[in-house]
């Protein structure tokens, strides 16, 4: 029998240096959260866990300079709802934390492990890929910086390599006539994985009915992949917000997604759902862009 | 979070790590396995049986503990990651004031069918009046919504923890 063994990183530079000569066999844990019960069920067998959670004097903040919003990589879900940041223009961030797992599993799930993850229906991936996040990545050899949109390749596969930790995420604070709104469907409202979730940056000519720009993510776009919905994002750029357009953005929506079915949706089902969702958030961003201004 | 867990004695062995957790007050220095989990050294090596394990994947809640005086799933969470911190069980609160309100609540309204998710409803109900004195019915249902009773005598726990909390038994 193989034996499983923990190795506890003095500090960061110490945890990327033992990633540089291990990272193959190994798995960097922050809360477990994710990777425990992955364990348990066999989906991943590392020799190795890397246990980072104990350095969250570098790793836990929530800061902003200069117009951009900084999120250490074990920033914990209870940490964003219990911020002053994510009220305003930056609300959906509350509003997927809010409805993220239950308070047992936000009290300890980072920012850092759901982005890892990967998978299809985490909470913050679609906020953050609305919002444009970008990754800092750090290893021995250095840092680097990727885009979330370009960061998750496949279904629970990103470009990390075995040798780097995610230490930050990033984004630029929405500004003037912007707004952000969140939508998720369950089966129950609470301590549940999403069918469908979607997130919405919207921002207004100063006219206040044209769309200057918007991008939506979506847990899944096609296939089992979280994803920016480009067409439909594209397509509601220039157009007024008028019930037209919403029409005319959700027939975009219907053919640019091509989702699967599972136990937990269809994939009929969830397009759909992902178009009334699409109403409501164009809706809800507008709304409040005019009542805010 | 559909598959059955596989058992504990099915992860695969490690070097024992020496940590020592605070728990319930006391420190104790231990051995412990790499995949030991917090649920497992508080209930095999210190015996503490209100924590119940469940579905072990985070999805029924029922293993709920404090850690550092945070409700936290100890299915969950490696034993190894909890050197050095403050964990908190029931039987750690049994001399509560607030804990022996919620408990006299929960019996007053007959709250436990089976009993088996009791210790984290009232890990959780403690949390929630410790901050909240007065809780509507809707914070009530998000402080407990972590934890499942299969019993699904939700009424009756709602209605204790409204009346265990402080002011809620006006």
């Amino acid at each position: 029998m193989s034996t499983l063994e923990l190795y506890t990183p003095t500090d960061l530079n110490d945890a990327l240096r033992f990633l540089e000569h291990d990272g193959g066999n190994s798995a960097v844990i922050a809360s477990g959260t994710d990777l425990l019960p992955r364990m348990r069920r066999r989906q991943i067998s590392p020799s190795i866990l890397v246990d980072i959670s104990a350095f969250t004097e570098d790793l836990r903040f929530i800061r902003r300079s200069d117009g951009t919003i900084r999120l250490g990589a074990l920033t914990t879900v209870t940490d964003l709802l219990e911020s002053p940041m994510f009220y305003g223009r930056l609300s959906m961030v509350r509003e997927a934390a809010r409805l993220f797992g239950a308070p047992q599993v936000r009290n300890v799930a980072t920012v850092g492990g759901n982005v890892c993850s990967a998978a299809s229906s985490e909470d913050l991936i679609p906020v953050l890929m609305a919002l444009d996040a970008k990754l800092k990545l750090a290893s021995a050899r250095g840092e680097r910086t990727v885009p979330l949109k370009d960061f998750i390749i496949g279904k629970r596969q990103t470009t990390m390599k075995p040798s780097e930790i995610l230490v930050e995420v990033s984004f630029n604070e929405p500004e003037g006539n912007s707004w952000t709104a969140y939508e998720k469907l369950g089966r129950r409202n609470m301590l549940i994985l999403a069918m469908v979730n979607e997130a919405l940056i919207l921002s207004l000519e100063d006219d206040l009915q044209t769309i200057h720009s918007a991008r939506l993510a979506l847990n899944r776009v096609s296939g089992k992949i979280p994803a920016l919905a480009v067409e439909t994002s594209d397509f509601l750029e220039g157009k007024r917000v008028t019930d037209q357009t919403i029409v005319q953005a959700q027939k975009v929506m219907e053919s640019e997604l091509s989702l699967t079915s599972d136990f937990r949706g269809s994939g009929e089902y969830r397009t759909e759902v992902a178009q009334v969702y699409l109403r409501r958030l164009v809706e809800r961003c507008a709304r409040h862009i005019g009542g805010s201004s | 979070m559909s598959a059955v867990p596989a058992t504990l004695e099915d992860l695969p062995e490690m070097a024992k790590c020496a940590v020592t957790i605070n728990v319930n007050g006391t420190e104790h220095p231990m051995q412990v396995d790499a995949p030991d989990r917090l649920i497992d050294v508080l209930r095999d090596q210190l015996s503490l049986k209100s924590v119940k394990e469940g579905c072990s994947t985070g999805d029924c809640g029922i293993c709920a503990v404090l850690v550092d005086g945070k409700l936290v799933n100890s299915c969950l969470m490696l034993a190894a990651q909890c050197d050095g911190r403050r964990v908190t069980t029931l039987e750690g609160l049994l001399e509560d004031p607030v804990m022996k309100r919620m408990q006299g609540s929960f019996i007053a309204n007959n709250a436990a069918q089976c009993g088996f998710c009791t210790p984290a409803m009232l890990m959780a109900s403690w949390d929630l009046a410790r901050h909240s004195p007065e809780p509507s019915s809707e914070e009530i249902k998000v402080a407990i919504s972590g934890i499942l009773c299969r019993c699904t005598g939700y009424y009756q726990i709602i209605d204790s923890v409204r009346q265990g909390c402080e002011k809620g038994g006006r």
